[in-house]
């Protein structure tokens, strides 16, 4: 690497060092307690799945360019030049790591390893060796962004097309509008994802409800925040920000997606509206009798898993059970609790790297498939679709012999008009 | 098949998850040689906008959208 490229790099790097990330950096007391936390550790058992030992590849890089405070400063671990075969241990540790922030409840100093792997992968940024399709995936979103008078017009005619859809879950009356778009006014702003099955089944709760909503022309999904990409970050969730402001709603629901939920709860800055995950919506619906549930829709036995994003890294734990409860009398909680609960394992941009990591995802997430079936559960369902593809995938490979389903279908299909 | 176009490879990405059929297409376009065409058939509402930005983003060319009620095929030929 030559000593251009580097300084640019360690610039970027000292970008990062704010306080948090000092603490983070200089305070790891190799106390051990992090070591079983991590699923990628606990389900192939090598040391450099460690959440401590993710955190020394890129600490070690800290200490030979940026000057430690020193004051739990660890003895031990040694100064690293910032060179090519660093910045390839820095991509094995960032890219199998899936911010899941497990390791973070049961580190005694709340270290952050998503924090800390946000410097990693801004360094494979800074050195065109990230994923390329990630960055493909956030651009493309940036692009929608600038050009949204181009891709409007199809847009339109794909949401007119799924309209009957909508209507086969829950009858309208005549002249209203199933999918209601650019609503200036409305009280809810949804956003969903680019599949029918992330708008159909939640535009037919909308309307029981009798919600005043409008559909969002934007994909809630961020991938500068999988990437890592801090500047792609905002300019995608400005979009949305935008949209929310000029038609002046209340409340912007974000869909099954938990990077999308996460990064707008925590990143948007105080704004003129709220901000709430779509289960939080439809728990609040239920609780005040705008909507009913048919519980003997599914017979079978439930489980729910929590979507890191959503419960551990977002709060929202107890409405995915009141929904559950009104649903099915055989509602199994999986075990660790919620906070501890495991990870998918596709989170953190590795569901979207497609099919080149799947051996990986799978292999590491033997743990989950594991927590999942000693519930005996026949249905697993979950509120996020980074979530739901990676359980899809752990059902098949490991002959799980469950239904995966998302909540917010469940809800649909239970609907008592 | 569109009747003007000479298609060299079919992808299927009905009901696929979110990002997949941006991801396979991705992928798919570079198993075909520059100038040649793929017919990519989705499901997805969202693809009518999120297509045409990804061929802006990644320098390729929608020669034709053929949206039918359930589904919508693309015709994108590979330019780079
Ligand atoms: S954040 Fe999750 S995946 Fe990453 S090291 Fe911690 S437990 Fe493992
Ligand atoms: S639990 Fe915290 S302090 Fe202990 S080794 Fe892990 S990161 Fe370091």
């Amino acid at each position: 690497m030559d000593q251009k490229t580097r300084d640019e790099l360690l610039k970027l790097f000292q970008g990062k060092l704010n306080e948090a990330m000092k603490f983070y950096l200089e305070t790891c007391t190799r106390c051990g307690v992090c070591t079983e936390a991590c699923h990628v550790y606990a389900s192939m058992g090598q040391i450099k799945y460690i959440a401590a030992y993710r955190h020394e590849i890129v600490r070690r890089i800290y200490k030979k360019y940026f000057k430690g405070r020193g004051k739990i400063w660890p003895s031990v671990g040694e100064a690293r030049e910032l060179s090519e075969m660093a910045l390839e241990e820095l991509y094995e540790a960032a890219y199998s790591c899936t911010g899941c922030r497990r390791c973070m409840v049961y580190c005694p100093f709340g270290i952050d390893t998503q924090m800390i792997m946000s410097i990693a992968k801004l360094l494979l940024i800074g050195a065109h060796t990230e994923p390329e399709i990630l960055t493909l995936l956030a651009d493309t979103s940036v692009e929608k962004g600038k050009s949204l008078e181009l891709f409007k017009e199809g847009f339109l005619t794909g949401i007119k097309n799924l309209e009957k859809e909508v209507v086969k879950k829950w009858k309208i009356e005549a002249g209203e509008t199933a999918i209601p778009v650019d609503v200036d006014g409305a009280d809810l702003l949804y956003v969903a994802l680019a599949g029918a099955h992330s708008i159909v089944p939640a535009a037919a709760i909308f309307n029981a409800a009798g919600e005043n909503w409008t559909l969002s022309f934007f994909e809630a999904v961020n991938f500068g925040a999988f990437v890592g990409d801090p500047t792609k970050t905002k300019l995608i969730l400005d979009r949305i920000v935008k949209e929310a402001k000029r038609l002046k709603v209340k409340e912007v629901c974000i869909c099954e997606c938990g990077t999308a939920f996460r990064v707008m709860k925590q990143l948007s800055g105080k704004q003129p509206f709220e901000v709430s995950s779509i289960t939080e919506v439809h728990s609040r619906y239920l609780r005040e009798g705008r909507i009913k549930v048919d519980k003997s829709k599914f017979k079978e036995p439930i489980t729910y898993h929590d979507p890191c994003q959503i419960a551990r890294n977002g709060g929202v734990i107890d409405e995915p059970r009141y929904i559950l409860n009104r649903l099915s009398d055989d509602f199994r909680e999986m075990s660790p609790e919620p906070k501890y609960n495991w990870c998918c394992g596709g989170g953190g941009g590795l569901v979207a790297l497609g099919e080149d990591n799947l051996d990986f995802r799978m292999k590491s997430a033997k743990v989950k498939a594991d927590q999942v079936q000693e519930t005996g559960a026949k249905i697993l369902t979950t509120a996020c679709e980074n979530c739901h593809t990676q359980l899809s995938d752990l059902n098949s490979h490991y002959e799980m012999g469950v239904e995966v389903k998302f909540l917010s279908s469940m809800v649909a299909d239970a609907l008592m008009q | 098949m569109s009747e003007d176009i000479k298609v060299d490879k079919v992808m299927d990405l009905k009901g696929m998850p979110c990002p997949m059929p941006i991801v396979k297409v991705s992928k798919g376009i570079k198993d075909v040689e520059v100038g040649q065409v793929i017919e990519a058939i989705t499901t997805d509402p969202g693809a009518l906008a999120d297509f045409p930005a990804w061929a802006k983003t990644s320098g390729n060319e929608i020669l034709k959208t053929d949206q039918q009620e359930d589904l919508i095929k693309f015709y994108i030929e590979r330019k780079a």
